[in-house]
């Protein structure tokens, strides 16, 4: 792009041939001024609707917070699903393999341990974060069932077998996002309390009655087998074989969501974030 | 080298004709009962019962068939030692049964230290020199019900140990499948714990208990719960010892070994008034709560008790989300083809 000054220099001159005159060369300096300055703004303005434009395009869904919380449980989920479940499947050849490539049982221990205390602390990170922190509270708030959750489910089996063309609006979380929530609180009791009886057996062996341990370790088995299982099918579903996010869906990790896909999944959240942003634009009008 | 083999089997052929006249001559004095000579300033017995020998199974050879160097009789000189071996190897002529036993034997506890020149026993002091018989027959030196008494002729400890166990007990009732000796620490290759080889290597002593105690119509004879070791390799001590964790406890941990007793009683390491001990072996802080529970619990049978309901909770729970979870992808999944084509 060429300096305003010059540009402006340019139009005079064309002008000038046009007409067949010669501007005075005060005036002249003036309106190459005044013209430079209009065309200086015009840029401005151009360059700051393209930000708008691509600052429009994308909204920041996951607060870094959030999406470490879920980094962490993850990789901790994943690594005590890999190490746990070669000890439920003793008798099979993989878990043979698997010990025998890990470097014996006693590693697999190790790692399972290092599983849990990521588990652990991921727990005490949330429930601080959702009872100290505004954001917490306000996305725990978010998170909480509520009778439009039923109706939405209702509506989305109307829409998946056909009989209504009209998709469920979801706020910012959808019933199924809800679920994994609230399903994530019940698995996380039932590992991590049957978890830490089995761990400190020892230190619980002068405290329980010996069935207290048969029941942690029944509960921890079979509790392991039911969140996997619902992680695997369930989870990865929503999240990766989907046909609307297939084959990945990074918003957990980028925190970043289309403005098309949230229009098509959270309209309501969407129209309420558009409806504070008009507030707020009249607001600052109105100063 | 032919002349001399056709030699030799006939002279064996006339040995055996004549085999019962020569045995009768030697038992002319050996068949007395108080036959014997003074050695090292001990009376030793030479006394050879003609009846018991006449019932072994080495009854139709004679005398001098092992005893080689006996040519006349009387005689005069002290016969040389004969070994078993003589006759039971590879391809010997007079038909002795070879197995692999003597070979077992050779890398056995005992053949080890007798090599050492230490007192251990070799073949004749557990099958006797003149009385061989079949180890089925009751009246063998190796017959299941005597070998306690045989064992314990050197291990006498062991033995008393062994006299107060159920097996012993089980035993003495008439249950010959019950365990001796040779059951568990086998008969000729009895190996030390320490050898992986060994049956009471820790790696292999579920095993070997295992071979009685999973046979379901022998405990139900003998009303012993068979899924006893189902539910000990279910265990975190048995997952932990398959994979080499071999100070996990096993079996003879917490059973013992030669003094095996039933939970009832009360000298037995599992009866409730001995758990807090037994387990404290291992399990500091273990105190009387561990006599709370059942043992050997499997949680798919309803004896298990809450264990079972646990289990059978979480098998419909699983099974119900699960079925929900699954019903609502295929639901989504036909909803999303079928709009797809009505697009197309």
């Amino acid at each position: 792009m060429m300096e305003p000054k010059k540009e402006a220099e340019k139009l005079i001159h064309e002008v000038e041939i046009e007409k067949g005159i010669t501007l005075d060369d005060e005036f002249r300096e003036r309106l190459k001024n005044e013209i430079a300055e209009k065309i200086k703004a015009e840029i401005e303005r151009r360059k700051k609707e393209v930000e708008e434009k691509v600052e429009e395009e994308y909204f920041v869904r996951f607060s870094l917070n959030i999406r470490l919380q879920h980094l962490t449980l993850a990789i901790g989920v994943l690594l005590l699903i890999i190490t746990g479940l070669p000890i439920k499947f003793h008798e099979s050849k993989w878990a043979e393999l698997f010990f025998e490539v890990i470097g014996g049982i006693q590693v697999s221990r190790i790692l399972h341990r290092v599983g849990a205390g990521m588990l652990i602390f991921v727990s005490i990170w949330h429930t601080i974060y959702i009872a100290f922190t505004k954001e917490g509270r306000k996305e725990f708030r978010e998170l909480l069932p509520r009778k439009k959750d039923f109706l939405d489910f209702w509506q989305n089996i109307k829409y998946m077998l056909g009989k209504t063309n009209e998709r469920p609006k979801y706020g910012r979380y959808s019933y199924i996002e809800k679920f994994d929530y609230w399903a994530v609180y019940w698995g996380m009791v039932i590992m991590v309390l049957s978890g830490l009886i089995l761990w400190f057996h020892n230190f619980f062996l002068g405290i329980f009655p010996k069935f207290v341990f048969d029941i942690a370790k029944e509960a921890h088995s079979d509790e392991a087998m039911l969140a996997t299982l619902a992680i695997v099918i369930w989870h990865w579903y929503n999240a990766h074989f989907n046909p609307h996010v297939f084959p990945f869906n990074p918003t957990i990790f980028t925190g970043k969501i289309s403005k098309e896909r949230m229009i098509k999944e959270h309209p309501l959240e969407y129209e309420k974030i558009m409806r504070e942003k008009l507030m707020k634009e009249e607001k600052s009008d109105e100063k | 080298m032919r002349r001399f083999l056709y030699f030799a089997i006939f002279l064996f052929a006339v040995s055996q004709t004549s085999a019962q006249l020569r045995n009768e001559r030697c038992f002319v004095c050996h068949g007395v009962k108080n036959f014997g000579i003074v050695e090292h300033g001990k009376f030793k017995s030479l006394y050879v019962s003609k009846e018991d020998f006449e019932a072994s199974v080495h009854s139709k050879f004679a005398c001098v068939s092992c005893h080689v160097d006996v040519r006349v009789i009387p005689h005069l000189t002290k016969p040389q030692r004969i070994h078993c071996l003589q006759c039971h190897f590879e391809g010997n002529v007079v038909g002795a049964p070879v197995t692999a036993k003597p070979e077992k034997y050779k890398e056995s506890v005992h053949a080890k230290a007798l090599a050492k020149g230490k007192n251990a026993p070799d073949c004749k002091d557990c099958h006797t020199v003149h009385y061989v018989r079949k180890p089925e027959d009751p009246n063998s030196s190796v017959y299941k019900t005597r070998i306690p008494e045989l064992c314990g002729r050197c291990h006498e400890t062991v033995k008393e140990e062994y006299y107060n166990s159920i097996h012993w007990a089980g035993i003495q009732k008439g249950e010959l499948s019950s365990a001796v000796c040779s059951d568990c620490h086998r008969e000729h290759d009895i190996l030390p714990p320490e050898d992986p080889r060994s049956s009471l290597n820790p790696k292999n002593v579920v095993g070997t208990c295992d071979k009685c105690h999973s046979d379901v119509k022998l405990m139900k004879r003998v009303g012993v719960p068979v899924q006893n070791p189902e539910a000990y390799k279910e265990s975190f001590h048995g997952i932990a010892l398959k994979f080499g964790v071999v100070r996990a406890a096993n079996c003879a941990s917490c059973h013992e070994y030669h003094s095996v007793l039933p939970s009832r009683d009360p000298r037995s390491p599992i009866h409730p008034a001995n758990l807090a001990k037994t387990c404290g072996k291992c399990h500091p802080r273990a105190n009387e709560n561990v006599a709370k529970g059942k043992f050997h619990v499997l949680p798919g049978e309803r004896e298990s008790g809450i264990v079972y309901y646990v289990y059978t909770f979480f098998k419909w729970f699983t099974l119900i989300v699960l079925i929900g979870l699954f019903t609502h992808i295929v639901l989504d999944l036909i909803g999303h083809i079928r709009r797809k084509r009505k697009k197309e």
